[in-house]
């Protein structure tokens, strides 16, 4: 019970807490700050799907299922390497949203972000790649069901996946270089950005048909066997 | 005084209706040394399970498990933890954290010491277990053989009263394995920890060993002093484990105390078969005759013995002969994996010819795995030439190479499984249009009546055919990885063969497999070499080499060294030899296994 | 040789945090200049000497683009210096991309030095105390990714030597891959079980879990972190009176020349230059003993 309400105000007290540091941020410092405040917000976003899984008695196959599915998404940028920006990360993630639930789906993408830039450099993308792969799994989590089922919805996921990654991403970089969000120069960036955007939805459809039903069946079997 | 009693143990896995233990009922002493044999499926890692608590394996059980005067049921968590270790068998997946200090303390953390409290156990154990040096590195960038010690050592930090083993050395090296059990002693004798250890290697154990108990199809067949097991052994499959101076003891009936180790083992030979030495030199090629003789079906080895020793100088050419038409052919390779490293192999040359079996033997890093990926295709050298069948490795056209022609056992057979049932994997392997399938074609087509078979129906025969061939069929319909690893290993040589290769190379083939399952896999190995399959492995295990192989050669310094028969081989090498060579040196010469000994008594006493 | 990172994960992070944060919230440029080149001067020593060439062909131009472009799509400020395509061309949008390109390429340098001192044995110290199971979680992935790695090689081999699929073109390898990448999750999941009961047969689960680590407090961290807590109140103080703020629009403010503003530039300068200072020492110290004997 007592839990169940900690988590309760956490949650309250973080979705309370993004727009206070939005609108105390954009008022102490002037509004040409928006780059630092957006870190701030994504990673305040995180927060509360963290704290639940702390606050969770996880099972420890839970635990290790998550590590697993984290290090594999991390390694296809290594196994993958012969195709150019072929990144099986979203791919990823989304199979693990649909079958081992939102939370999971959510972790695995933030938890990509952070590890795989162990390697490949930390900055301050990396709370917005949290962000944006947690909510890609998250979401996957959320409509399950349906991708699960639906092959034509699988295949539009995969491009929405891949669309707002970088869609994403762009805002990051128009905040970045502008100090503020200015329409036109993220208009820019979407512009140049379309090849790699292309490769992201090429990769992930084509990563999706062919694994979600392989790896899906694995984790069903794991699920079963240990009752995560 | 007891420290652990079972009593009246049975335990039934769900969905089974079998008891995979069976009234078990034994009592451990402080400070105890207890070694487990059994078959692999006799219940041995299920009862070793049973006595540790958090990963006691779900299922039906009754009867009581007592540590230290108290039911382990009712132990509290933090002492439960605390008080009884588990070591399992693959060093690499037992670790947890990416740092060897972190997976030190991870128990003590689990059971909420002070990082003050913490460090000085941890700083002790690793110097203790001589990883000081390592404290700060990844885990991965240890061997294999560090790695089963770092487990040991994260599991002594939390002091254990109990510590619970199952074959932790099976997947390491000889040297490595030698190692951990020495220090598993030392463990034993200087901190007075009681242990129990399941393990397939025996050789050294029996004498470590203060108690040795036998399991059978869930039973408690033996629990008895090592040199009252050695003498009860005899008839039992387990024998075949037993160490190499107890079988030859008891294939003598020679009536005195059981010797069970190779230093006990010289002195039983030289006091009741030493001394006048006669005939000692013509064993060596007796043996090599009797193989020979054993392959043309012939059972009446005495006679034949002493036929042989008549002419035994004549037939000392068999290894000078080279059959026509040399099946693989490294020539002058020279290889090394990255610009500024040094050669790894320095102009290897080696020419193994059909049907024949090779076995490449060799300490850790010494190249062989990497001439056996050189060999593959899968690693080019900067110089030399691979010929396979005839034909140099680079014309073939990529997955050519591998058709009906070459193929590989790897050492982790997991590496090969991607079905959910052995038979849909099996099923895989088949090439639809390939040789094989042809042959079994023409073969089905003989049998019945010339109808059109479906290409299903093709693939059941070759299946049914080649599991029978390897004694699998009851495993068809298994998840593979539900299966033990001597299970695994027929199966992934199941696939491969269905691959119908000319020349198959082995990876380590003994690696974590039971004695009995290695008997197997020698008698297989010699039935393919007969059917002109050629066989290269490569190994550690010179005891199998020595039963298994046509040839050998030793890898070192990037070279194979002394190219012979494992007769000759064995013979000339004072250490990295059999034991039961090292126990009949200077006594008989040219005996590499416990035939050879045993058929050099017998001769002897005459 | 690196000396800054023997300092405690603390210290540490509280040091980054701070260049960090006052690198994102100054535009002016005296600040911003200091932080950059203490940024790059530390990096100079922490990274290696060929990588860090590469690296800054590689961020020089993206930053001169950053700063050519800004004008194109800011059209702000009172100097317009020419018309291009009817828009003005201001000399304050052209100063003000200069500074973003410098901020940018300041947090890009110290993030670099941040990586090179910061380990994740740091991360984890730090994050195991707040989320020690994410954090537990992260150390078991960092684990598992060089194992899943030689075991991809290992099973990419074996499938090979099956001889089962062509490999001609790039479909062709990347469906022979994704089939190895499924049997690598098999593999992984499946002998996770292993880890499973390693970790519960040493107790974990038990309440009360605590956290290890090596680091300990030492008179120079102490030292470290005071000096870094002094300079960061002057430098916010001068931002906070106003003396260090600066404009780019509508019209650019001129460089303030008070007391406290001098101040401030001059606690940002040790903040900024701190590691630097300490690295040069050591290694000069070191080179001393190294030359003496």
């Amino acid at each position: 019970m007592k839990s169940t309400k900690q988590k309760q105000i956490i949650k309250i007290l973080i979705y309370i807490l993004i727009p206070v540091v939005i609108v105390a941020g954009a008022t102490a410092f002037g509004t040409k700050k928006y780059a630092f405040l957006s870190i701030v917000v994504m990673l305040l976003a995180c927060v509360p799907f963290f704290v639940s899984f702390e606050k969770k008695n996880a099972k420890v196959e839970r635990m290790l299922a998550l590590a697993v599915l984290t290090a594999i998404s991390i390694l296809g940028r290594y196994i993958f390497g012969f195709i150019p920006h072929f990144k099986p990360i979203t791919a990823m993630v989304i199979i693990t949203g649909i079958y081992m639930g939102g939370e999971m789906g959510f972790l695995c993408g933030a938890l990509s972000a952070v590890v795989s830039n162990f390697i490949f450099g930390q900055g301050p993308w990396t709370t917005f790649q949290m962000f944006a792969w947690g909510f890609t799994g998250l979401m996957a989590g959320v409509f399950a069901k349906q991708l699960k089922e639906n092959k034509p919805a699988l295949l539009l996921y995969a491009c929405l996946a891949g669309l707002s990654y970088s869609l994403m991403l762009d805002v990051w970089s128009t905040i970045w270089a502008e100090g503020e969000f200015n329409i036109k120069r993220y208009v820019g960036y979407i512009i140049t950005s379309i090849p790699t955007t292309l490769t992201y939805i090429v990769s992930n459809i084509m990563f999706l048909l062919i694994l979600t039903r392989p790896i899906g069946e694995k984790l069903d079997r794991i699920r079963k066997k240990y009752g995560i | 005084m007891e420290i652990l009693r079972v009593e009246n143990l049975d335990f039934t896995y769900p969905d089974s209706k079998t008891k995979v233990i069976d009234d078990i009922s034994f009592s451990v002493n402080e400070g105890e040394f207890i070694v487990v044999m059994g078959e692999s499926g006799c219940g041995k890692t299920t009862l070793l399970k049973c006595l540790k608590k958090e990963i006691a394996p779900h299922g039906e059980k009754s009867g009581n498990i007592i540590f230290s005067g108290k039911n382990i049921e009712e132990m509290e968590q933090r002492e439960s933890a605390a008080s009884i270790g588990y070591v399992l068998q693959r060093p690499e997946l037992q670790i947890v954290t990416d740092k060897v200090y972190h997976e030190m303390a991870f128990g003590l953390e689990n059971l909420g010491l002070s990082v003050e409290e913490m460090r000085l156990k941890v700083g002790e154990m690793a110097s203790y277990f001589g990883l000081d040096k390592v404290y700060r590195s990844d885990t991965d960038t240890l061997s294999g053989g560090q790695k089963q010690l770092l487990n040991l050592a994260s599991i002594m930090v939390m002091s254990p009263k109990l510590l619970l083993l199952d074959e932790p050395t099976s997947q390491l090296d000889p040297i490595a394995a030698s190692e951990f059990i020495a220090t598993l002693q030392k463990i034993n004798r200087e901190l007075g920890t009681t242990i129990i250890i399941v393990e397939h290697r025996l050789e050294e154990l029996f004498s470590v060993a203060d108690k040795v108990m036998v399991m059978d199809s869930g039973k408690l067949l033996m629990n008895n002093a090592p040199k009252t097991v050695a003498t009860k052994l005899k008839g039992h499959k387990m024998f075949a484990a037993a160490p190499t101076a107890v079988r030859i003891y008891q294939s003598l009936d020679v009536n005195c105390e059981c010797p069970i180790n190779v230093r006990e083992g010289r002195n039983f030979l030289q006091t009741h078969f030493g001394g006048e030495k006669i005939r000692k030199s013509s064993i060596g090629n007796v043996r090599e005759n009797i193989i020979e003789n054993e392959k043309q079906g012939e059972k009446d080895v005495k006679s034949e013995l002493e036929l042989q020793i008549c002419e035994n100088k004549a037939n000392t050419k068999k290894e000078t002969s080279i059959k026509p038409g040399a099946k693989l052919v490294l020539q002058d390779i020279w290889f090394r994996y990255e610009k500024h490293t040094p050669d790894v192999l320095r102009g290897v040359n080696l020419t193994i010819n059909e049907g024949e079996i090779f076995a490449i033997l060799g300490g850790n890093g010494s190249g062989k795995t990497t001439t056996l990926n050189v060999a593959l295709g899968l690693l080019n050298p900067y110089k030399g030439k691979v010929i396979i069948n005839g034909k140099p490795i680079g014309k073939y056209k990529s997955a050519k190479l591998y058709k009906n022609n070459l193929s590989v056992l790897p050492q982790d057979p997991q590496t090969l499984f991607t079905e959910k049932t052995v038979e849909l994997d099996l099923m895989q392997a088949i090439d639809i249009s390939g040789e094989a399938v042809k042959k079994v074609h023409k073969e089905v087509e003989k049998e019945v009546e010339k109808t059109e078979i479906a290409t299903t129906k093709l693939s059941q025969v070759q299946i049914n055919k080649i599991s029978q061939q390897l004694g699998i069929k009851h495993l068809l319909q298994k998840h593979p990885y539900d299966l033990s690893g001597g299970e695994q290993q027929k199966v992934a040589l199941a696939k491969i063969l269905l691959r119908n290769p000319k020349v198959i190379l082995l990876d380590e083939p003994t690696k974590g497999i039971d004695s009995c399952a290695k008997e197997e896999l020698s008698s297989i190995i010699k039935e393919l070499s007969k059917s002109g399959i050629t066989v290269v492995m490569v190994t550690h295990d010179v005891e199998f080499c020595a039963i298994t192989a046509d040839r050998c050669g030793l890898f070192f310094d990037g070279n194979i060294m002394s190219v012979t028969t494992p007769t000759k081989f064995f013979n000339v090498n004072n250490f990295y030899t059999t034991a039961a060579s090292r126990m009949s040196r200077d006594i008989f010469d040219g005996c590499v296994t416990v035939n050879d000994v045993v058929n050099a008594c017998v001769n002897n006493l005459q | 040789m690196k000396v800054f990172e023997n300092y405690h994960p603390i210290v540490l992070f509280i040091y980054f945090i701070s260049v960090l944060v006052i690198a994102m919230f100054e535009t002016n440029p005296v600040i911003l200049g200091l932080t950059l080149l203490g940024g790059v001067l530390f990096a100079l020593l922490l990274v290696e000497k060929k990588r860090f060439v590469k690296d800054l062909v590689m961020i020089l131009p993206f930053m001169l683009l950053v700063a050519l472009t800004n004008p194109l799509f800011s059209h702000n400020g009172v100097t317009p210096l020419f018309f291009l395509n009817g828009n003005a061309v201001t000399l304050e949008a052209i100063l003000y991309g200069i500074d973003i390109a410098a901020m940018i390429m300041a947090v890009i340098y110290w993030f670099k030095c941040y990586q090179e001192v910061f380990g994740s044995d740091k991360f984890l110290y730090l994050f195991g105390k707040i989320i020690p199971k994410v954090a537990l979680v992260i150390s078991m992935t960092l684990r598992f990714i060089p194992l899943l790695r030689r075991q991809y090689k290992k099973i990419a081999d074996a499938q090979k030597c099956l001889g089962m699929y062509e490999d001609k073109s790039i479909i062709d390898k990347a469906k022979v891959v994704m089939k190895n990448v499924s049997i690598l999750i098999t593999w992984s999941l499946e002998n996770s079980v292993d880890t499973s009961m390693s970790m519960k047969a040493r107790g974990y689960g038990i309440k009360g879990r605590t956290n290890y680590h090596n680091f300990k407090i030492h008179k120079m961290d102490k030292i470290l972190l005071i000096i870094t807590l002094l300079m960061d109140v002057t430098v916010f103080t001068g931002m906070i009176t106003g003396n260090t703020t600066f404009w780019f629009y509508p019209e650019i403010t001129a460089i303030k020349t008070t007391l406290l503003a001098f101040t401030s530039y001059l606690a940002h300068a040790v903040l900024s230059f701190t590691p630097f200072i300490i690295e040069l020492k050591e290694n000069l110290k070191w080179k001393y003993y190294v030359w003496k004997i």
